[in-house]
């Protein structure tokens, strides 16, 4: 079979595959990579649980082919770790409770780690309005919107 | 009881997360093992039709393909819950019943030699006339979807106490409506998947569940293999809502393939096939009469409800009877008679829903609201009149032995400024409450029960196992807690071994509301044996009396001078010494009348106990459009008390959405046997900027059985929010719904109605 060759650099660390014309960026990052926190839950772009961030913008990869991604810079939710140290939002996460099954917590964090790169101090609307992107099925979002305003806080006066 | 917890009641991080935030949760897609081969199910494009053949050797000729299977490599076994649903082989050799069915399936080296072979089996159906509308289905001549069933009733519940006609006679008010629902999708973020491996006669299967134990033994009867060749193994479960309860038709295909192929099988099922092909809700229709005192005491209630059941009995009597028992549960009827058909139709297979029922909920209590006013009543008032208190019997005979019912109807209109806000609500703005009750569990004869073994390891660390299963509500951490407290020792150094059948023993697992109530009193069993016996050697040891010795953050002391203590992890190596280590079992078995049968004898002791709750939604709605918005929603849960009251308040978060948001937004579109809306996109989960602020209230009953006195956490919201929406539209539109759920035509339909009524 043709095969493509793509190099990016994903969670600090530089990869060069030859993948299929079609191959999606969320198999990549899956079945090559073995990067499991992104998870397929829709296949079409609807619920977010696939979601990274490929140059400070949060994609869904199921909706990315990975020939695209070339030289682009990527993160998952496995790279999040600083020096073994969780990033705010995965200590918020957790201390608030905003985490249940987990399915869509990977793309949940990944969504509102772009916004909070981008913006310092976000609203309350706006963190909604961001996270509405992502499907939660278990938690009706309060104690996830309270966790990003908490990491917020907490990268601000980092 | 003691109330100096010193973490039960705390709102502690939920041991499960720190794996979940960092994407090193496994869930069962994201295994692999050597040699794995992918599964692909072909499946039925007919609602009804008869099999003629099956040929697979086409498929078998692609390179690549390992294996393929139909019905024709099985047993044939049917499973059903009970001896008299058992109607579903999973892979039928006789006909198709709705479309979407699992057909065949072939296990290749990738998805696209899997994909090809799948267009290479060749199947012959002959069509038969389908049918899928309950009533239609219930005519004389309509298509039979299985011989045994006459007019195709799958299930008819008779419950019938007290003298109902005579009763309605005697009311003062009478009131008979009819309401509808469409069934809704599960829509559990992690779509079915199993990873399924045979080496030596023995099989290995990953998936997530929600109740390993009765997965097993489905598969050992449908594979003919005994109990112990069948391991169901612990994987994390990516929501379950009632959509997993249940073997499902792919785990016997992925068992089948494994077993042709000798190869571990990964089968994930898409978005798509999720929501045709594993489990869907029941599209109900609840008629329902009910007669009042003028002091609006309710004198009778007469039932007439209809479950579409889809193609198969699934879990049938119990589906079509936890409506009225969580409602009865609830509520005092003096006279009451409930007729529950459950009826086939040629569409998916159909479960139990945690939200199950809401034509019959909401539909009670909006007709609650609507007599209320009628007869000059306030409906707080008429709820607390009728509600059920502690000590007494529901109508079935299931006695009430801790009940905060009372209180979550005082705190939740309390602080809504509800009684004022209903008597006199603004032009389309409304208030609305629903009450309902939840058995902790329900009968399923020597599964109901639960059992866990510790061990105290020689560094002081703990091991519990455990058949307790989570499907994301936190009841691995819950029991983990239980553990801390009983024992002293922090949950960090607590390390969980459940749901594995081969390891753990019977648990009635995650979808009857057992786990807090008999899973975790299972465990707080097993803690409080061993606990005993590290005791009895730290008495010793310290010269203190077995009284005086307490046990904490990892070391037993003593109470009159806690500088004296020595860390647990000495005892343990004492104990050792003495040939007799530290470990404890422990069981709980709810008290439940195990006469008690869904059919034949539908009365006595339902469950160990019971957990109240009351909603209260706040709507507006745009006179132009219908479209509802909802600024605010309350809930009172009594949960006995609360183990960890963060996670409860989330499962009570969850369920406004999933319950509340969903009465607007959400439910299963069909065309004749066509599933219209199977994907995220054209299925509304409610996301966050649909979300009202929600204001959760935690009520403590202490129940006297309950595990600290807990009880399940967060179930009643899931099974009364609807009712609150329901009854807020009512408030705020003077009429009646008359299905859910209440999408802008159907409101606008009801302004045009009230319209109508005054012109």
């Amino acid at each position: 079979m043709k095969t493509i060759k793509v190099s990016f650099n994903i969670n600090n660390e530089d990869v060069a595959l030859d993948v299929r014309p079609y191959e999606t960026l969320l198999e990549t990052l899956r079945e090559r990579l073995f990067l499991t926190g992104a998870k397929e839950a829709c296949g079409l772009g609807a619920c977010g649980a696939c979601t990274v961030v490929v140059n400070g913008i949060p994609l869904r990869s199921c909706l990315v082919l990975t020939p695209e991604v070339e030289g682009a810079t990527i993160t998952t939710v496995e790279g999040l770790r600083e020096d073994g140290k969780l990033h705010p939002l995965q200590e918020t996460f957790m201390e608030k409770g905003a985490v249940q099954c987990g399915f869509c917590t990977s793309g949940m964090i990944m969504t509102a780690k772009a916004l909070l790169d981008r913006k310092k101090k976000p609203t309350k609307k706006e963190i909604v309005t961001t996270i509405s992107s992502n499907i939660c099925r278990c938690t009706g979002y309060k104690k996830i919107v309270e966790a990003v305003e908490e990491a917020a806080k907490r990268m601000a006066t980092a | 009881m003691k109330d100096d917890l010193n973490i039960v009641g705390k709102r502690v991080v939920r041991s499960d997360s720190l794996a979940k935030v960092t994407g090193e949760a496994r869930y069962t897609a994201d295994l692999t093992f050597p040699g794995m081969l992918v599964a692909k199910v072909l499946r039925s494009p007919y609602p009804h039709a008869k099999i003629v053949g099956i040929d697979v050797s086409k498929a078998l000729k692609v390179p690549g393909v390992k294996a393929a299977v139909s019905g024709f490599d099985s047993y044939g076994v049917k499973w059903g819950v009970f001896r008299y649903t058992q109607d579903h082989a999973m892979l039928h050799t006789d006909k198709v019943r709705y479309i979407g069915e699992d057909v065949a399936a072939v296990a290749a080296v990738d998805e696209e030699t899997a994909m090809e072979a799948l267009s290479r089996i060749k199947v012959d159906y002959e069509p038969l006339p389908a049918v899928f509308d309950p009533f239609e289905s219930m005519k004389d001549g309509a298509p039979q979807i299985h011989e045994q069933y006459k007019n195709n009733i799958n299930i008819h519940i008779n419950i019938d106490v007290g003298e109902v006609d005579r009763a309605m006679e005697k009311a003062y008010l009478v009131r008979e409506d009819t309401f509808k629902a469409a069934g809704e999708a599960y829509a559990m973020m992690e779509p079915y998947a199993v990873v399924a491996s045979f080496k030596n006669g023995y099989l290995d299967l990953y998936m997530p569940n929600a109740g390993p134990h009765v997965r097993a033994k489905a598969l050992s009867n449908m594979l003919k293999l005994p109990l112990n060749r069948v391991r169901i193994r612990h994987i994390n479960s990516g929501g379950a809502f009632g959509g997993r309860s249940e073997v499902a038709p792919g785990d016997l295909v992925a068992s089948l393939l494994a077993i042709k192929s000798g190869r571990p099988v990964k089968l994930v099922l898409s978005r798509e096939e999720n929501a045709t092909s594993s489990r869907q809700v029941h599209d109900i229709i609840a008629t329902i009469k009910t007669g009042m005192k003028k002091d609006g005491t309710i004198l009778a209630k007469d039932y007439k409800v209809i479950y579409d059941g889809g193609a198969y009995s699934s879990t049938g009597p119990i589906a079509t009877s936890i409506p009225f028992y969580v409602y009865e549960e609830c509520y005092r009827f003096p006279n009451v008679r409930y007729n529950g058909y459950r009826v086939f139709t040629n569409k998916g297979i159909r479960g139990m829903y945690g939200c199950h029922g809401r034509a019959f909920l909401a539909g009670n209590e909006a007709q609650m609201d609507v007599m209320a006013k009628e007869l000059g009543l306030d409906p707080v008032d008429v709820r607390l009149k009728n509600g059920l208190k502690s000590g007494e019997m529901t109508a079935t005979k299931s006695k009430i032995t801790s009940c905060g019912l009372k209180e979550t109807i005082m705190t939740a209109s309390e602080k809504t400024n509800f009684r004022k806000r209903w008597a006199k609500p603004s032009r389309l703005k409304g208030v609305g409450m629903g009450c309902v009750a939840i058995m902790c569990g329900f009968p399923m004869g020597f599964r109901s029960g639960s059992s866990c073994y510790v061990k105290i390891n020689d560094d002081g660390q703990v091991t519990l196992v455990t058949g307790l299963v989570d499907n994301g509500q936190g009841n691995e951490s819950m029991v983990i807690q239980v553990a801390s407290e009983v024992l002293g020792v922090p949950m960090a150094d607590i390390n969980l071994v459940n749901a594995d059948t081969e390891v753990t023993n019977l648990d009635p697992g995650a979808y009857s509301q057992a786990a807090a109530f008999v899973g975790a009193n299972a465990v707080r069993v097993a803690c409080e044996n061993a606990r005993e016996k590290i005791v009895a050697i730290a008495a010793e040891k310290l010269k203190v009396k077995v009284k005086d010795v307490g046990l904490k953050d990892g070391s037993a002391y003593s109470l009159k001078n806690p500088d004296k203590k020595m860390p647990i992890s000495w005892v343990v190596r004492e104990a050792f010494f003495r040939g007799e280590p530290i470990t404890g079992t422990g069981s709980f078995f709810p008290n439940i009348d195990f006469e008690r049968e869904w059919v034949t004898r539908p009365w006595g002791q339902m469950a160990g106990t019971f957990s109240f709750g009351t909603s209260i939604a706040e709507v507006n709605i745009d006179g132009e459009t219908g479209k509802i918005t909802m600024p605010r929603f309350t809930s009172a849960h009594d949960c006995g008390r609360a183990i960890n009251p963060m996670a409860v308040e989330g499962q009570m978060e969850g369920s406004i959405q999933q319950a509340g948001v969903a009465a607007i937004t959400e439910g299963n579109l069909w065309d004749g046997g066509y599933l219209l809306n199977p994907n995220l996109l054209e299925y509304k989960v409610p996301l966050a900027c649909d979300m009202p602020d929600m204001d959760t209230i935690i009520v403590s009953s202490r129940d006297p059985a309950g595990p600290f006195g807990a009880k399940e956490g967060g179930l009643t919201v899931r099974m009364n929010a609807y009712s609150a929406v329901a009854c807020a539209v009512a408030n705020a539109t003077g009429e009646l719904f008359s299905e859910l759920p209440l999408t802008p035509d159907r409101v606008m339909k009801m302004l045009e109605r009230k319209k109508g009524v005054k012109g």
